[in-house]
């Protein structure tokens, strides 16, 4: 399945050859934590998760067709 | 006394005096400084039910115990008064270096009274003081009033000044400090302006005396290392992008004000956020006193019809000069910010009532023969044109220098203006993010974002995310963070640093770490809990002045669009905030009565009685 992925701030490095938005093909039954694993993000690296505009756990189950978003939390306003 | 340094100024403009007062060291510990002493004085002094630009209001402005000290983000300081905008209070904060060198000076706040037959300036240099005349001064902007006073002054000293708007007195003029530094909500600048007050400027070469110089330092390193050492590799987000990088959050909740908030989301965000702005037109990042941060941006546009150098814009001002008027160029926004900082006026409310005088044009209301030109969303040209305009409250724009809330009153539709209690929103729709919409309805100045601020943990992660969209759990985290915020401001520090390293990071946020550099600072011995009660008792005691000015539980309230049409598209759709569903909890949590005001209980527990 194909998940569209909108990175930023720092987290833009994890973007696959400077893609933007990503496109990463998944195994179907892929959760967000595959995700972030395809993207090479290291656990320790923090990130706000959003799929399809809502908060996500690590272990969210991703459809085909998902958007996710990640950026460092971030002091902000 | 250490951290404050136990001087009041108290400048009499109608008789032309000046007296120094001791600072009580029992209010000193009460309410810790800057916002505190701002409710305290205001309280004591100015009757609720006066009007706001008249000669019985008073401006304070006062910095906390910790403003001038190495503390990080020491660079704070608050101006008090009854709101013009409003008729509530209003307390606005400012950094840069201006309340930093008050400190400096020897000096813990200003209290200005009365009014000026003529205009004048405090000159306040190395605590001595002295009013001036400033007649020459009157007209121009704060960028050229900050360049004649300090040749006239000392080169070193540091301004905060009223522009053309404050002169005028349009009801959200700003006092600009370091040129472009707002103390910017509700129209502390009109006040200023309403004292023919044109400037503060203040020279000082002391240092704050700390009760406890080597446990300060112990403690300012461990706090600035811990900053060092979590950044290090990864630059914090405000100093690589500004915190217009903010836009991120908002946009992809879909609660990015779009079009006088009609809509969520900006189609045209990515032209305007903080990425591009480093990309297109930033020059340096720039801290204020003491800030290992930086978040602040020299910016410039180097040609086309917004050519001009500057700073900003931040976050707020992208929202409202940009999403909000559905301007998508990026030039044009931060050419309008530039105007407003030199002009004097708070960009929030600028850019809020530009797009509800736009909604208005397009809904048929408002006609070009009453504006003088067209008022199309996403219009650049007209944006910098109003802001000119109002400022100067020529033609069109002396409508606008009332501000929103009058502006569709006049035009018979009140519920368009995106305000609480008459104080434009900050740049969150409360609909997608129910605690905001709580912050802004309790917060006591109205629709500010800086009154407990829920996006940091139902939108930036900051300590930890909540589900926006949840209202059931969110008065005890609200009261929790305005209470929060309040201790903030109090110290003189800046929320962005404190709220990430300076109190336990979970969603109760203790204040260890300020309460330590507090204690460091002046030999309080504050536990964390007096300092949190210290929080509790300045957000009831601006409450006792907002009811005592006339406002009541019926003004916690947020427009239609907000609590009754649901957002129409984005991650959004569907919701409105359920404003009357949190209202009954939080004050009972507050020990409020149904009536929204402090209970005897309450009062006595805090000392307010």
């Amino acid at each position: 399945m194909k998940i569209t992925v909108n990175l930023f701030a720092n987290l833009r490095d994890y973007a696959p050859a400077g893609q933007r938005p990503a496109e990463v093909s998944l195994p179907g039954g892929a959760t967000a934590a595959d995700l972030l694993s395809a993207l090479r993000i290291p656990p320790a690296v923090q990130a706000v998760l959003l799929v399809n505009g809502r908060r996500a756990e690590a272990a969210a189950l991703l459809a085909d067709g998902d958007e996710v978003t990640l950026f460092p939390p971030m002091e902000g306003g | 006394m250490h951290g404050w340094c136990g001087t009041i100024l108290r400048v009499d403009l109608t008789r032309g005096t000046i007296a120094t007062e001791k600072l009580d060291p029992r209010v000193a510990r009460s309410y810790i400084g800057a916002r505190g002493f701002g409710i305290y004085y205001l309280r004591k002094e100015v009757d609720p039910r006066c009007d706001p630009l008249g000669p019985f209001n008073t401006l304070i402005m006062a910095a906390g115990p910790l403003t001038g000290t190495a503390a990080p983000t020491g660079a704070r300081y608050v101006v008090t008064t009854k709101s013009p905008l409003t008729g509530a209070i209003t307390c606005s904060n400012s950094g840069g270096n201006f309340p930093a060198e008050l400190k400096k000076s020897g000096i813990d706040a200003i209290l200005f009274e009365g009014r000026a037959e003529r205009p004048v300036y405090l000159w306040v240099d190395r605590g001595r003081a002295e009013l001036r005349p400033a007649g020459h001064l009157w007209g121009l902007t704060t960028h050229q009033t900050d360049e004649a006073l300090r040749r006239e002054t000392d080169e070193k000293a540091k301004t905060a000044v009223i522009g053309p708007a404050g002169e005028r007195r349009v009801l959200f003029a700003a006092i600009m400090n370091d040129r472009d530094r707002a103390a910017g909500r509700a129209g502390v600048g009109a006040v200023m302006g309403a004292k023919n007050l044109k400037a503060v400027v203040v020279r000082g070469e002391g240092e704050v005396a700390l009760a406890d110089p080597a446990g300060f330092k112990a403690a300012n390193a461990r706090y600035r290392d811990a900053f060092k050492a979590k950044t290090k590799d990864n630059p914090p987000p405000l100093r690589t992008h500004g915190t217009a990088i903010t836009v991120v959050g908002t946009q992809s909740h879909g609660v990015f004000p779009t079009r006088n908030f009609q809509q969520g989301t900006f189609e045209g965000w990515e032209s305007i956020y903080g990425e591009t702005l480093t990309r297109k037109y930033l020059l340096r990042a720039k801290p204020c006193f003491s800030c290992p941060i930086a978040c602040g941006r020299v910016t410039r546009i180097p040609d086309g019809p917004f050519a001009g150098e500057g700073e900003g814009p931040e976050y707020e001002t992208v929202y409202a000069l940009g999403s909000d008027c559905g301007v998508d160029d990026l030039a044009a926004l931060t050419k309008a910010n530039y105007e407003c900082n030199e002009l004097g006026l708070d960009t929030i409310s600028m850019g809020s009532t530009i797009a509800c005088a736009m909604e208005l044009y397009e809904k048929g209301l408002l006609k070009e023969s009453e504006t003088g030109m067209p008022l199309r969303w996403g219009d650049g040209q007209a944006l910098v044109e109003l802001v000119r305009l109002t400022a100067r409250r020529e033609g069109f724009g002396d409508v606008l220098a009332e501000g929103s809330l009058r502006l569709a009153t006049r035009y018979g539709r009140p519920e368009l203006a995106m305000v609480a209690k008459g104080l434009d929103f900050a740049g969150y729709d409360p609909r997608g993010e129910q605690g905001m919409g709580l912050a802004y309805a309790t917060s006591p100045i109205g629709g500010s974002h800086m009154r407990g601020d829920p996006a940091y943990f139902e939108l930036l992660g900051v300590p930890t995310s909540v589900d926006p969209h949840t209202w059931t759990d969110k008065p005890p985290l609200v009261a929790k963070w305005q209470d929060l915020f309040c201790v903030i401001d109090a110290a003189g520090l800046c929320v962005f640093f404190s709220v990430r390293y300076l109190v336990e990071q979970n969603l109760m946020v203790k204040p260890v770490g300020i309460t330590e550099l507090l204690n460091a600072a002046t030999g309080a011995g504050y536990t964390p809990e007096e300092v949190e009660r210290a929080g509790e008792r300045i957000f009831n005691a601006e409450r006792l002045f907002l009811l005592a000015a006339g406002f009541t539980r019926g003004d916690d309230r947020l427009p239609p669009r907000i609590v009754s049409e649901p957002m129409p598209s984005g991650p959004a759709k569907g919701m409105v905030c359920r404003l009357e569903e949190m209202l009954g909890p939080y004050y009972e949590l507050r020990g409020w009565s149904a009536g929204g005001g402090p209970c005897e209980a309450k009062l006595k527990e805090l000392g307010l009685l």
